[in-house]
């Protein structure tokens, strides 16, 4: 009688056990993965946790690599003009997609660069980031800080073979053909933005000394070489990534609330008002095919 | 023989309970005294918006996307859903044909106009010592003002036998005994207006302070048991301590907190939850003065018996260790990645954007509910014409058990925090609870 009644109570809890919802969602953040000819492919690419960064034998220079992506102003002050970090631009560690994510970056250079006309390194892209986004000055190739970086993408890449790409876009699409309107555009500034990247697009540092909201425009901010200096570039950040913390939007509460149109005005306002020069864009689009809304 | 003897015994007993019981309403309440406001009167109807306003009744009398006052809010109890009914002046489906003197004795008694005891989901136990006049002028405003709406009530899903209601006539008689105001001797009016306000009205007590066995707060007022608004988990979410004890309020400002009931936010913390609905639809409209005595009143509530008013001094040194690289201390990796965006490495947030969680009472509260909710579920700060942008945090859903426990107990322990750990198990019972909990009206959408 009592195995019976023990064996009862021990189906009815296995039941119980295994009708239970799993207790995770599944993992929003993952991929399919093509081969270098862009065919699908049976590999399945999972963004991975800062957690797997520790299994690595090279965890520290990964990790080293993680901090100067997040951390570029403080531990890099000699090659950073701008109170910038690279992941002020590359979001969440570079792991979100349409927030410029690292995510193909490994496996994708060298690769054709239409502003420079001619195949570009890692390490040159890297450093075009530094001189532009950053309005700073190159990191030497052979340099530590340049390894860590490199090996933080390494990381990220996962084990996706050099060449082949995971199926996710960088930025999301906008439409090209809008018409920016200045005033609407200070005004979404004022209600959407102002709370954090400042009445003057000045940004705000924060107690430690990292950089909090990167300035929008002025002394500090990006040069006119930067991508983001570039009215659509900018909108298609802004459209999905900004402002960040006011939505549900997994994993920084980012974007999606303004329309393109929206998105493009608010970008007309930032971009035009006055950053930084970059004396060396001379040297872009040697053959003279610029985009529409380059700066120069 | 014996066994019908005992049998007979019960049953009458039974029935003398069941007749006591019954009768309550007869003998037990006396009735309110007349009505002596003029209905038309503008003024009283602005008292009595003032009333329902400080009361809140709006919060819980609409349901998510429904129109004010008409009811249908779900409530979940251990043993069945309730729901929230229709105070629209609606003849049919609301409280249109009641007469004062019903609706002082649902308001203020807990007792349906046939009698019949309401579960206290509805702060009866609080209202009870509002003064006959804030009761007459909202009256008049949910009679005058209230626009009427057709909606019937639904019935709770709470099964037979459970759902008698007349066992709550004794419940009422021993935990929502009829009491009257009482006002703190030697304190200044200030105070006391804020006493009138916190017990009453405003019934923070309904989420702040602990509950007994019978679901009954432990405590109306500030008296000297020490349970008043000494902390409580409501719909997962913990409404912590109020008093002036570490884990209270006592490392807030009194202008932190009037800033607080004002704008939802403040340099250190931001409301959340079902505290972000008390302050969108109550606090930011009572007047200043009333805002400032409900300060000044918790402010000089003492700590509970036994409760530390301090913590000791405890020096941050997870800020250096996080700015050298040192991602060593549990939690702080999962920190890193995923909440130092916003809350910093410092743990010190952007003041009225991201809250901070170093030296927050939040954060560091006796009970971590309300840390894994947030954690869980995201939030957003209620919106207020003080600032431009209200914002919020996602969900983390995605993240497993263990990381959730890990990367909070990292938060209640780091920088100069001095909190217990968060169990994995905790966190488990908190996903599980999430997926039924109800979803409350938000200002502003309505149909
Ligand atoms: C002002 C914003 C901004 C900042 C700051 C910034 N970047 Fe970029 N970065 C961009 C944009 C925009 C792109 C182009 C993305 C695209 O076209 O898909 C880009 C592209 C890149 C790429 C190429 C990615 C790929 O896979 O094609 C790398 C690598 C990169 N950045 C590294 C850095 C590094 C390292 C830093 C810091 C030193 C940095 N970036 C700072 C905006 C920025
Ligand atoms: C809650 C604060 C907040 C609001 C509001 C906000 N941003 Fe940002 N913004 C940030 C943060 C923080 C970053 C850095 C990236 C990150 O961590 O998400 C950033 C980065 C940026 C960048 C890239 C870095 C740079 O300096 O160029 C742009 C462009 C930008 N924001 C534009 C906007 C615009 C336009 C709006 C209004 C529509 C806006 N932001 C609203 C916080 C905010
Ligand atoms: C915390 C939630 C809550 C708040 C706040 C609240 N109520 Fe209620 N109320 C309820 C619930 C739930 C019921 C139904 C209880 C039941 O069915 O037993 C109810 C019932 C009532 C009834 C009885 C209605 C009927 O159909 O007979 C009246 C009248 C009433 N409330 C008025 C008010 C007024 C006026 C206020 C504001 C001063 C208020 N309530 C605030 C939850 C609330
Ligand atoms: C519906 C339930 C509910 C009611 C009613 C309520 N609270 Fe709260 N309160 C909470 C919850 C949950 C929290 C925790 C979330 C937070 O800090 O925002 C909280 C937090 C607070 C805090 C911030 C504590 C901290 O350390 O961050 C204060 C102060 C407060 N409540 C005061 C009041 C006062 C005064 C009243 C009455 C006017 C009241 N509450 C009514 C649920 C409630
Ligand atoms: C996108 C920015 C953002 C990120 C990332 C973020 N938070 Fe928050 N957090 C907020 C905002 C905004 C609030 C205020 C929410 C409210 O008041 O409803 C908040 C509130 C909180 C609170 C309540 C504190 C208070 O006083 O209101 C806790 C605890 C918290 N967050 C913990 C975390 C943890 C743990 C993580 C990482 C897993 C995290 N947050 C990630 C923006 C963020």
């Amino acid at each position: 009688m009592k195995k019976l009644i023990v064996a009862l109570v021990v189906i009815v809890a296995a039941v119980f056990w295994w009708q239970r919802t799993p207790l995770t969602d599944s993992n929003p953040y993952v991929f399919a993965v093509v081969d270098e000819e862009g065919k699908p492919t049976d590999m399945k690419y999972t963004v991975p946790d800062d957690k797997d960064i520790l299994t690595q034998e090279n965890s520290e220079q990964i990790l080293y690599g993680k901090r100067l992506l997040n951390e570029t102003k403080r531990l890099l002050p000699d090659n950073v003009g701008a109170a910038m970090n690279c992941n002020s631009c590359h979001l969440y560690q570079g792991k979100l997609e349409y927030g410029d994510p690292y995510i193909n970056t490994y496996n994708a250079f060298p690769q054709f660069n239409s502003r420079a006309e001619r195949v570009v390194t890692i390490e040159e892209r890297i450093n075009g980031c530094f001189q532009r986004s950053m309005n700073g000055t190159p990191l030497p190739e052979q340099s530590d800080e340049m390894k860590a970086i490199i090996a933080y993408y390494k990381w990220l890449a996962q084990d996706v073979p050099h060449g082949w790409q995971v199926v996710h876009q960088n930025t999301g699409p906008i439409d090209t053909s809008l018409q920016p309107n200045m005033d609407k555009g200070e005004e979404i500034y004022g209600a959407m933005c102002a709370s954090c990247h400042g009445d003057n697009g000045e940004g705000m540092w924060d107690a430690s000394g990292n950089i909090m909201f990167p300035p929008l425009w002025g002394d500090d901010s990006f040069n006119i070489g930067a991508g983001m200096a570039r009215l659509y570039k900018a909108a298609a950040f802004v459209k999905y990534n900004m402002p960040m913390g006011y939505t549900m939007n997994r994993p920084q509460g980012q974007g999606h609330v303004l329309t393109d149109q929206e998105a493009v005005d608010v970008s007309y306002y930032f971009t035009q008002k006055p950053r930084p020069d970059f004396p060396a864009k001379v040297y872009d689009w040697p053959s003279g095919k610029k985009p529409k809304d380059a700066r120069y | 023989m014996k066994v019908t003897k005992w049998v007979t015994i019960a049953a009458l007993l039974f029935v003398a309970v069941l007749g006591f019981s019954m009768s309550m309403p007869h003998w037990y309440y006396p009735d309110a005294q007349a009505y002596q406001l003029d209905m038309n009167d503008p003024d009283v109807l602005a008292k009595g918006e003032y009333a329902a306003i400080a009361g809140d009744c709006v919060a819980c009398h609409t349901a998510p996307g429904g129109q004010k006052f008409s009811g249908g809010l779900a409530m979940e109890t251990p043993v069945g859903v309730i729901y929230s009914t229709n105070i629209t002046p609606d003849k049919a489906t609301g409280i249109g044909s009641y007469s004062y003197q019903q609706f002082e004795k649902a308001v203020r008694q807990g007792l349906r106009s046939d009698n019949a005891p309401l579960y206290h989901a509805m702060p009866y136990p609080s209202y009870q010592v509002v003064s006959d006049e804030d009761i007459q002028a909202m009256y008049a405003y949910f009679m005058k003002v209230v626009l009427p709406i057709q909606k019937e009530n639904k019935d709770s899903t709470i099964p037979w036998p459970l759902n008698m209601r007349w066992p709550m006539h004794l419940w009422q008689m021993v935990f929502a005994p009829k009491r009257d105001f009482a006002p703190i001797a030697d304190a200044t009016d200030a105070i006391n207006r804020g006493a009138y306000l916190v017990e009453g009205l405003a019934h923070c007590g309904a989420c702040h302070t602990p509950r007994g066995i019978a679901f009954q707060e432990k405590s109306l007022s500030a008296d000297s048991n020490n349970h008043f608004l000494a902390g409580a988990v409501l719909e997962g979410w913990y409404a912590k301590s109020l008093r002036s004890e570490a884990t209270g309020l006592a490392s807030w400002t009194e202008e932190e907190l009037f800033d607080f009931f004002t704008t939802g936010r403040n340099a250190r913390t931001a409301a959340f939850g079902s505290m972000a609905d008390v302050i969108a639809h109550s606090t930011q409209h009572m007047t200043a003065e009333d805002r400032w005595a409900m300060v000044k009143y918790l402010k000089q509530l003492p700590p509970k018996k036994g409760h530390q008013v301090e913590f000791p001094e405890k020096t941050d040194t997870t800020t250096n260790k996080l700015l050298a690289g040192d991602y060593s201390d549990t939690g702080a990796l999962e920190y890193v990645e995923h909440c130092a965006a916003c809350h910093r490495l410092d743990g010190l947030g952007a003041a009225r954007i991201f809250p901070a969680l170093d030296n927050n009472s939040i954060v560091f509260a006796e009970d971590p509910s309300s840390l894994i909710q947030v954690t869980l579920e995201g939030a957003r700060m209620p919106n207020t014409p003080h600032d431009r942008m209200a914002f919020a945090m996602p969900g983390f859903q995605h993240l497993s058990d263990q990381e959730v426990a890990d990367v909070l107990t990292f938060i209640r322990q780091g920088w100069s925090n001095n909190a217990s750990k968060v169990e994995v198990k905790d966190v488990a019972r908190m996903r599980d609870f999430v997926k039924i909990r109800p979803s409350h009206y938000v200002l502003g959408s309505e149909k």
